[in-house]
């Protein structure tokens, strides 16, 4: 960071604190007087417009009123110091409270401070600090000096993908597309406009998997409602030989089934993973007293096995997701069919749209035959990508000259 | 390495810097005690090292899910900055804080046992998941050793005697250090959003508050770049670190976090 010098001086630090506190408070006031209803950000073309007439502004303000003490202080470091503690002001709102329409008292309500990301005191802030974050950094560009360039990857990479991810969060669309085994859609739900979306693809469902994590043996207390820790405070996974103790129970695993379902004698039998739940067979001592039975998670048509020890009870508990895919068919108005695999973190382009594995079935687990497909659609992406690049980039020159000058390196 | 056997790595450690610490301070009187005092301490470092290590393996999965996960890599890397400032500062005092913080942390661990899972949910498998949180982690511990720094300063300097000339280089350069790693994490953080929850920013709690800490250590360096007082600088730096603890612990604690997607513990 260099020091300032010239206009910026410290004096004008006690108008920027109360000027940036004016700004706030005629934000919220205009948010008093109008119901709290908020700021909606123009979509497309609008907001390019508004971002073109920003640049407009600010670069020739920047350049040919350098000299004017408004402006110099307008884009100077007080002013900004200010501005970032008032960003962070807004958003210790945000962060304390949950960010949901018409939840909060009457003031968290009136204020918007329930969506405070969208109020007008937060864009009057914003707006504001993009001014002096683009004036100063055309002060820095203009004459280009490449001992400037570290300021300016920084500077103007936070400026574009904080005035693109702002004005372009109008343009950016998320539906939720339900696919269900076997069937092909093109229609998407738009949570948030509660609308449906006709999409430019189609999507054909040919199989929904998933894997789960080995169950887990577990002892649970009727009288408290609770599963009791066992004496290692692990959540172990069920394998044959795995021994768990509690105060007065010892438990051990003689057998494990990935899947089975009950045989002619109720003795659960190996089956196919199809129609198979999770069975371990277990033996142990209950205050000396010795036990043994099988324990079964159940599942959609088999009812879950377990053993009564005592008060208590030993429970099977199914495995959590370790994964799950969609081995979908997707066709582009343009383009054939391309068969693809849809997995979280691992998210198929289409048409200009990111398509995202999103859920399934929550209550059917693995034998969902539905698999929810996020949609996502954001024009505005690659500049805002762009900006946080140009970030990075700053910030490695800005750690290499620190190590420099600290004699690190 | 489960966490069953993480008390004997903990308390051991904690032995080893207390002693190594008691030799150094030792050392100070008698030079032939400085290289005892570095093996002692380096020694308590090396076996919370090697416990993280072994705990990765037995785990299966990157030991960086739960809060009690990454105060393991807390404790590891906290020394080190200390040991690193001396060795190239020949600032000393540094690593005293460092290892009562790491202390602290572990000792955390103890009285609040985590909850060995091997299970790690499908959103965490990603190549970010390593980067991210790690790069996270460096920036937290560099930005405490920045605060322990600025209140030693502070503490040094109470009673309306002036700072010592040029102290607070230290927390200047750690908090620089810090901020950019800070910024690697958020950045990374946004990209890994993209891939896994199909959007880069949502004002989830947890994002809010890295960002109300990014900015927090963006207004110290604009601070500085206005020639504050360097009083006023060091009690920025101690309080800021506050900021961050809240972004890294307290999230959890706030009415906000209900539906956050950061929301990983078991325990």
């Amino acid at each position: 960071m260099e020091k300032h010098s010239g206009n910026d001086r410290l004096w004008s630090f006690s108008e920027s604190v109360v000027f940036t506190a004016l700004l706030i408070v005629f934000g919220f006031g205009i948010e008093l007087l109008t119901g709290a209803s908020g700021l909606e950000i123009p979509s497309w073309p609008l907001n390019a417009v508004v971002l073109a007439l920003g640049c407009a502004v600010i670069i020739p303000a920047g350049i040919f009123l350098r000299n004017n003490c408004y402006i110099a202080w307008l884009g100077g470091i007080p002013l900004g110091l200010c501005l970032i503690f008032g960003l962070a002001f807004l958003s210790f709102f945000g962060g304390i409270l949950p960010q949901e329409p018409a939840v909060g008292s009457w003031w968290v309500r009136h204020l918007r401070l329930n969506q405070v990301f969208s109020s007008w005191p937060f864009a009057l802030t914003v707006l504001f600090f993009l001014v002096n974050l683009g004036l100063s950094l055309v002060w820095k560009t203009v004459p280009f000096r490449s001992s400037n360039l570290q300021f300016i990857l920084f500077h103007a990479g936070f400026w574009i993908a904080l005035a693109c991810g702002l004005l372009g969060a109008s343009d950016l669309q998320r539906v939720i597309i339900p696919l269900y085994e076997g069937q092909e859609t093109s229609r998407g739900y738009n949570s948030r406009e509660k609308t449906m979306v006709d999409l430019p693809f189609s999507l054909y469902l040919d199989d929904f998997e998933m894997q789960e994590y080995a169950p887990q043996l577990a002892l649970y207390d009727p009288a408290t409602e609770q599963l009791v820790p066992d004496e290692s405070n692990a959540v172990l996974q069920a394998s044959e030989g795995l021994e768990m103790s509690w105060p007065g129970l010892t438990v051990r695993v003689l057998d494990y089934l990935p899947h089975g379902r009950p045989g002619s004698d109720g003795v659960p039998v190996a089956s196919a993973p199809e129609d198979g739940v999770a069975y371990v067979s277990v033996e142990g001592t209950v205050d000396g007293e010795r036990f043994s039975g099988w324990l079964g998670t159940g599942g959609p048509h088999v009812e879950p096995a377990f053993i009564a020890v005592g008060t208590r009870v030993l429970v099977l508990i199914p495995g959590s997701a370790s994964s799950y895919r969609s081995e979908v068919s997707i066709r582009g108005r343009d383009a054939g069919t391309v068969d693809t695999v849809l997995e979280v973190n691992r998210p198929v382009s289409v048409n200009g749209w990111k398509l995202y594995q999103m859920g399934y079935d929550e209550q059917a687990g693995r034998w969902s035959r539905l698999s929810l497909v996020e949609g996502v659609r954001d024009p505005w992406l690659p500049a805002v990508y762009t900006g946080f690049f140009m970030i990075l980039a700053g910030n490695v020159l800005f750690f290499w000259k620190g190590m420099k000058k600290s004699r690190v390196l | 390495m489960t966490w069953e056997e993480f008390p004997f790595a903990a308390y051991s450690s904690m032995a080893f810097w207390a002693l190594g610490s008691l030799v150094s301070l030792a050392a100070l009187k008698k030079d032939s005690l400085a290289m005892p005092g570095r093996v002692l301490m380096m020694t308590g470092s090396v076996i919370m090292m090697v416990f993280l290590v072994l705990f990765w393996a037995a785990l299966d999965r990157p030991p960086l899910r739960t809060l009690g996960e990454t105060r393991l890599w807390y404790a590891v890397l906290i020394p080190m900055v200390g040991f690193l400032v001396e060795f190239r500062w020949k600032i000393g005092w540094l690593k005293y804080y460092c290892m009562a913080l790491a202390a602290l942390f572990l000792g955390i661990n103890l009285m609040a046992p985590d909850v060995y899972d091997k299970s790690l949910m499908p959103a965490l498998q990603s190549v970010w998941f390593v980067p991210h949180v790690v790069v996270y982690l460096v920036g937290y511990v560099l930005l405490a050793a920045s605060s322990a720094a600025a209140w030693h300063l502070l503490f040094r300097a109470r009673g309306g005697r002036g700072l010592p000339e040029g102290g607070e280089r230290v927390s200047h350069y750690l908090a620089l250090l810090g901020f950019v790693f800070l910024s690697f994490g958020l950045v990374f953080g946004a990209l890994w959003a993209k891939e896994a929850w199909g959007h880069y920013w949502t004002w989830d709690p947890k994002e809010t508050w890295a960002l109300i800490a990014w900015l927090a250590y963006l207004g110290y360096l604009h601070a500085n770049a206005m020639n504050m007082s360097s009083r006023t600088l060091q009690w920025y730096l101690g309080l800021a670190f506050l900021v961050l603890l809240v972004s890294w612990f307290g999230v959890n604690y706030l009415p906000s976090a209900q539906n956050s997607v950061h929301s990983y513990q078991t325990g």
